[in-house]
């Protein structure tokens, strides 16, 4: 029994170690858990979370557009951007000759990012589910996709003048795109939750979302098959004409919104690029069409500038339609020798555009005739503050306050001292104007002597479905009745002046022509010209004014009457079928 | 009428009161096998609705996914529809089809008692 006893003390002892090891190893635990649970209890469940939880901004979707009868005319839509992990690539070149064909990318150019040392590469971005479907195809390890929104132009380039455009990042870089960016780009969202190892969002986990706002929606007044037709007549018009460039703006009378806004060399708004295949920028880097001429360049309107002069010397008394202006020649000097001096620089003599014997001539005959001459001597009895003052009552030298990117407010040159400024500006010179404000002066005669700023967009929808209409800016420049004269005379100009080649069958329509030598790089005239027509119709209640600008046409169309006035008729007949108005004349 | 003898009713024992050590207490499972019961159900259930809240949840997504892809083909759809009615599309098309822009109508303004209003197209003769 002794050596059973002897035999137990040792295991005694064994388990007393073991149990104190034990008991080590539960405190230890004990201690690890108390350090684990109590005291880094809050920064490892903040760990945990940080793992866990993933915040993504949410894009808004940028506002459409659309034309007057609710066609689109840019929308954002979810495409596909393709990027690389070059380290991933295990044949760069057959992936540069297979992926390169079907992005539609030099596969040079491919292959040199595809072997580049970086990470990330873009191949493509915004390219069409459909491209990135065969992509994925391909199984290509290295290669992934991921969705991005980009902007899309249904109407290509026929409304690329009045849209703008954007850059790839959506923002606004030109046209109602620029304008109205800040409405257009909505408010971005925040999704904020908790995902699993696969990335899967854990239901019931933590979720915070905040929806982001869409954009505003922006309802035009431009008519898209009117300005299809507008765009369309001056391309023929470059093509005929032989101009470097044409535009035409069309508005309401009564509303001042912007119809149709077109012009020609046009450019696409999903590329940005000039729709011109002679357009080289290199070699002209005038030829790019981005800069929309009708709110933005500036012209001196020559003899168009006429219905301002006349409307004021009617308006303030000085004459009547049947009033003589006696002994008007085709040359008049302001200055002594000006027509006989060789110095070109020597301003003051003023020539009609064809001889004609001294005559006396009613002030209707001068306008409908456009004798520069006797419209100088009509301005003479209004004097320069008067003229000036009508002339900005017209609009001429502000913006009009359209509501497109970067306006030109034009420029009045009546600088101190100047003698011949007054006679230069009563024939459209001296002065520069935009096709825009030419267009709203006329309509102020249309719209019964009132003037109305004009626009292009009618209303905002926001996502609620909230309509902000755009509020009419309007003053009156000449009284109605002096509105009513002016618009018989510019029926004159059409029926038996310089404008007959304006004239639409079934309409009675009024405009004037002009046409105005280009200032060349010395300051000084050169044979260049820019013909122009700005006329309304019908004439029994205007409804329609077009303006149209032609820049350098040749030789033989240099004549706003000869090139400006036949793409007016066009655009007018068009304009006027567009809106259903009655014809009020039987001529045809 | 035979004459039966009368059974003597049995005496029942009359009550004692037991001991405390005498007296054991039968063990009673019931309401351990109901609360055992309950909480087994308990659990089930709230496994069962945890899962059903969670395939609620995948669900959801998914309807969420789809409602998204959804209203992206009907915007992919709608862009279709506007790029097909293009006037820069559809003109040079119907040119083809030999369809022309309508001419000028000349509306003719008649009397009440003369002949039907008609519409003349330009160059037509009457």
């Amino acid at each position: 029994m002794a050596g059973g006893k002897s035999a137990t003390r040792p295991s005694k002892a064994r388990i007393a170690v073991i149990g104190l090891f034990l008991a080590a190893a539960w405190l230890g635990l004990a201690v690890r858990l108390f350090q684990v649970q109590v005291v880094q209890a809050a920064d490892l469940a903040d760990q945990g979370l940080d793992q866990r939880l993933v915040t993504r901004d949410l894009a808004p979707q940028r506002g459409k557009v659309f034309d007057r009868n609710g066609e689109l005319l840019a929308m954002t839509v979810e495409a596909q951007s393709i990027w690389a992990n070059p380290g991933q690539i295990e044949e760069p070149l057959w992936v540069a000759q297979q992926v390169g064909g079907l992005l539609g990318v030099n596969s040079d150019a491919l292959l040199e990012r595809l072997t580049s040392d970086r990470d990330f590469v873009y191949l493509k971005r915004q390219v069409e589910p459909g491209v990135a479907e065969q992509i994925a195809a391909l199984e290509v390890r290295g290669l992934y996709a991921h969705p991005e929104a980009t902007r899309i132009y249904p109407a290509g380039a026929v409304a690329s003048h009045v849209t703008g455009f954007v850059d790839i990042d959506g923002n606004g870089q030109e046209g109602l795109e620029y304008f109205y960016d800040e409405e257009l780009r909505g408010v971005p969202g925040k999704a904020v939750f908790e995902r699993d190892l696969e990335g899967r969002i854990i239901p019931q986990g933590i979720s915070d979302i905040v929806p982001a706002v869409p954009g505003t929606d922006l309802n035009t007044t431009i008519d898209l098959p009117l300005q299809y037709q507008s765009q369309q007549a001056c391309l023929s018009a470059l093509d005929t004409t032989g101009a470097r460039s044409c535009w035409v703006v069309v508005l309401d009378v009564e509303t001042g919104g912007i119809l149709a806004m077109a012009g020609a060399p046009v450019f696409d708004p999903q590329t940005r690029q000039t729709v011109d295949e002679d357009c080289d920028v290199t070699v002209d880097p005038t030829c790019h069409a981005f800069s929309n001429f009708i709110v933005r360049g500036i012209y001196e309107p020559g003899s168009t500038q006429k219905l301002i002069t006349v409307s004021a010397a009617i308006e303030e008394g000085e004459v009547k339609a049947g009033t003589v202006i006696p002994e008007v020649a085709d040359r008049l000097e302001l200055r002594e020798e000006a027509c006989r001096s060789a110095d070109d620089n020597l301003f003051g003599c003023y020539e009609d555009f064809e001889e004609h014997e001294t005559a006396n001539m009613t002030v209707a005959d001068i306008f409908t005739q456009s004798s520069n001459v006797g419209t100088i001597l009509v301005a003479e009895k209004l004097g320069q503050e008067r003229l000036i003052s009508y002339i900005e009552g017209f609009g001429l030298g502000t913006p009009t306050g359209v509501d497109y990117s970067v306006e030109a407010p034009g420029t009045l040159n009546f600088e101190a001292g100047c003698e011949t400024c007054w006679a230069s500006a009563a024939i459209g010179y001296s002065v520069a104007a935009t096709p825009l404000q030419m267009a709203a002066a006329y309509a102020s005669i249309g719209n019964d002597g009132t003037w109305t700023a004009p626009h292009i967009v009618a209303s905002k929808t926001d996502v609620d479905g909230n309509e902000d209409v755009t509020g009419l800016e309007t003053r009156r420049v000449v009284s109605e009745e002096t509105a009513r004269l002016m618009q018989e005379l510019l029926a004159n100009v059409v029926a038996e002046g310089t404008g007959q080649a304006a004239s639409v069958a079934g309409y009675r329509v009024g405009g004037k022509t002009g046409t105005a030598n280009k200032l060349g790089e010395d300051g000084r005239y050169t044979e260049a010209t820019r013909a122009s027509f700005v006329g309304m119709a019908p004439m029994d209640d205007p409804q329609v004014v077009v303006a149209v600008l032609i820049d350098e046409p040749a030789f033989k169309f240099r004549t706003g009457g000869a090139s400006a006035a036949p793409v007016f008729a066009q655009v007018m007949e068009q304009a006027l079928h567009r809106l259903g108005v009655t014809p009020d004349a039987g001529t045809g | 009428m035979t004459a039966q003898p009368l059974r003597r009713p049995k005496r029942r024992e009359s009550l004692r009161v037991l001991s405390g050590s005498r007296f054991r207490k039968r063990p009673t499972l019931a309401p351990w096998m109901i609360m055992v019961l309950i909480g087994v159900i308990a659990f089930l259930g709230l496994g069962f609705a945890r899962t059903s809240l969670d395939r609620s949840a995948f669900e959801l997504d998914g309807l969420n996914r789809s409602i998204a892809e959804q209203e992206a083909l009907n915007e992919q759809l709608r862009l279709e529809i506007a790029r097909l009615e293009n006037p820069a599309r559809v003109a040079p098309l119907a040119e083809e089809m030999g369809l022309v822009i309508p001419g000028d109508t000349r509306q003719l303004l008649v009397d009440l008692g003369g002949p039907a209003v008609v519409s003349v197209e330009e160059g037509e003769t009457q």
